[in-house]
């Protein structure tokens, strides 16, 4: 094993990058548009949605408005307007709200003359993410509003009588809750803190595999690889030298999204550099091995392409990117895994949003480790097909 | 941790012909691509210092001969050795020089860069590096197009550089695959030239081509058809022995012999 020829070839590939402009900006700028985009697609989209109320109009009904307006969320966190029960179709359709409470308009008459009246929540419904999120809100809201109505009647003695009229109200829900408390992050995380960890993993993971699998394509199109195998260059120092010519950029890919991601587009970030860099050094054995190993199969760069949705389709869905591994089906879930993102995912999160240590981490670590070895078996294998 | 470059009289005296042993023994040698028999029972010498040609029509086997030769590929059966040692073998390759019948260049770096890439596998480093990379690129008269970026070169000029590669480290063997394929008659002349040069200085050529007209450059000749060895000798002597005056109709005369060297 010669340093001095693993030096060699991993100057030979850093040059090669340099040299071409359009696979920097690939490397380096193309992460930080995506990230931006990203980003200001998530918090720049409207998350307060609107909900609508068709309130209750007879006898008492302004004891029961008051409560209701008790209740309600702040306006920077849910918007209502007020609307008659004839509106509620073409309002929902035409977009303005995303939800509507029904009361009846004796709803107030109803519950103290001991009755029970019905409440009707009616959803837009065309994106799901939406709808659960309102059914959520319009049932957490008419849940709150029949407790309080319940202590209320306790409130006024056995059973109101439907000509009586209330007392003043100091209505008040019973119990307080108190804002949230984090065990990591706060309130002023958003969606953005948790995704954007695990794009530095995915980046390198996906630029570095397929700068390798089209060198080393080329290597064996143009010929080179024959020359090199001729010369003292063992296999060994061909694996090791192409890792540490990727690796240089990964590494610096990893720094500039993280710098990015925190100095500009403010993601909270309470991790250890080393760990991040360590977590993506692992991925980049892998990432350069699987790309030497399946570039074997293929005769061009297109069949090169062709792996990409294989590759990454699959891990960007099954790895925890946007949904968590744990709520996956049972049946998925081992697939998920067998995936490195999967294990770079967690520990990126747990480095950049929880503190951890490497301790945290060692479970991810090792995993990683296990993944870049296979690959380097896996690609030691295939070498001689390379030639052959 | 450069690698030690024995060079030196004695050890090429030992390692060579000195010891009674040619550069290359092949004894028996057979290669089988499924059904192909791609080499058969082919037994050769190659002597220290001379210029062995391979010559016969493609599909011949000689490239196939070549990347056995140089290790790329295993035989199905027989034995190479070359300097004494039993192919492939690690004490060997860095003395070996190879030129592929592609042009095997990084086509993004410059004539320049892939000298040096190359140059630094084989532990040649510094200034004899400088000194040697001029020097072969002005012998394959690139001089001039140093710093250019190696996919912008014609056919004939990467062929050239393509050599240059194959021979900057000073290589003991050089096993040259079609070498003038593409190179205009003055520049195939200049390579032959330095060929003969290199014999002098003890440098063991094997070289592949089916222009026969190159056929008389070469100390020893190996015709080859199908795989099998049809005749070697020196290209004097093939004449003589076919009574013929020209290499071409030589070959042929070999060639319908079917009569072959086991």
């Amino acid at each position: 094993m010669s340093f001095a020829r693993i030096m060699a070839l991993a100057s030979r590939i850093i040059h090669q990058v340099l040299r071409d402009r359009r696979t920097l900006a690939l490397i380096f700028l193309v992460p930080l548009a995506v990230m931006s985009v990203l980003y200001l697609v998530l918090t720049s989209t409207s998350s307060v949605h609107t909900l609508a109320l068709v309130r209750p109009t007879g006898t008492n009904s302004d004891l029961v408005n008051t409560l209701i307006d008790k209740l309600l969320p702040s306006k920077d966190k849910l918007k209502t307007i007020d609307i008659t029960a004839s509106q509620v179709d073409a309002t929902l359709k035409n977009g303005n709200v995303d939800a509507a409470i029904i009361f009846p308009a004796d709803f107030a008459q109803q519950v103290f003359t001991g009755q029970h009246p019905a409440v009707q929540i009616k959803l837009e419904g065309s994106d799901p993410n939406v709808a659960s999120a309102m059914s959520d809100v319009a049932n957490g809201l008419t849940h709150q509003l029949g407790v309080a109505l319940a202590a209320l009647k306790t409130q006024l003695g056995a059973g109101g009588q439907g000509g009586q009229t209330p007392p003043a109200i100091n209505a008040t829900i019973p119990f307080t809750v108190s804002d949230p408390q984090y065990l990591h992050g706060g309130a002023q995380y958003t969606f953005n803190d948790s995704i954007a960890p695990v794009f530095i993993g995915i980046f390198s993971f996906f630029f570095v595999f397929l700068l390798t699998s089209v060198a080393f394509l080329r290597e064996r199109s143009q010929g080179t690889i024959e020359r090199v195998m001729v010369s003292p260059l063992t296999r060994a120092e061909l694996v090791i030298g192409y890792i540490f010519g990727f690796a240089l950029f990964a590494l610096v890919q990893s720094l500039l999204i993280l710098l990015f991601v925190v100095f500009a587009l403010r993601v909270h970030y309470s991790g250890n550099l080393a760990l991040v860099f360590l977590v993506s050094a692992l991925l980049t054995v892998g990432s350069v091995n699987l790309g030497i190993f399946l570039s074997t199969f293929a005769q061009n760069e297109f069949q090169i392409i062709q792996f990409i949705p294989l590759v990454f389709g699959v891990q960007v869905f099954l790895s925890g990117v946007f949904w968590p591994v744990a709520q996956l089906p049972d049946w998925l879930r081992p697939i998920s895994y067998i995936l490195p993102l999967t294990y770079a995912n967690d520990a990126l999160r747990g480095v950049m949003l929880k503190s951890d240590g490497i301790g945290d981490i060692a479970g991810q670590l090792t995993a990683l480790l296990v993944f870049a070895l296979a690959m380097v078996v896996l690609s030691a294998l295939t070498m001689r097909r390379q030639i052959a | 941790m450069t690698e030690a470059r024995p060079d030196t009289q004695a050890e090429q005296q030992e390692r060579g012909s000195g010891n009674g042993e040619p550069m290359v023994v092949i004894e028996k040698l057979s290669k089988q691509f499924g059904k192909l028999r791609a080499i058969d029972t082919l037994n050769m010498t190659i002597n220290a210092g001379e210029t062995y040609g391979l010559i016969g029509p493609n599909g011949s086997g000689k490239t196939t001969l070549i990347r056995m030769m140089v290790g790329l590929l295993r035989p199905s059966g027989g034995t190479i050795r070359i300097m004494g040692q039993r192919m492939p073998s690690a004490k060997v390759s860095p003395h070996l020089g190879y030129m592929t019948q592609l042009s095997a260049l990084y086509l993004d770096l410059t004539a320049r860069e892939n000298m040096q890439f190359f140059c630094n596998i084989y532990g040649l480093r510094g200034k004899e590096q400088s000194r040697r990379i001029q020097e072969m690129l002005e012998r394959v008269e690139l001089a001039d197009r140093i710093d250019d970026v190696v996919g912008k070169y014609s056919g004939g000029m990467k062929q050239r550089l393509s050599l240059a590669c194959s021979l900057v480290h000073s290589p003991r063997l050089a096993l040259l695959d079609e070498p003038t394929v593409g190179v205009d008659p003055e520049l195939r002349r200049s390579f032959w030239d330095y060929f003969a040069q290199l014999n002098k200085e003890g440098v063991t050529i094997i070289v592949s081509t089916h222009h026969l007209d190159e056929a008389s450059r070469c100390t020893r000749l190996g015709l080859m058809r199908s795989g099998l060895l049809l005749a070697q000798d020196t290209p004097q002597e093939l004449l003589r022995q076919s009574g013929k005056d020209n290499m071409e109709d030589a070959f042929l005369h070999f060639a319908s012999r079917q009569e072959v060297l086991k």
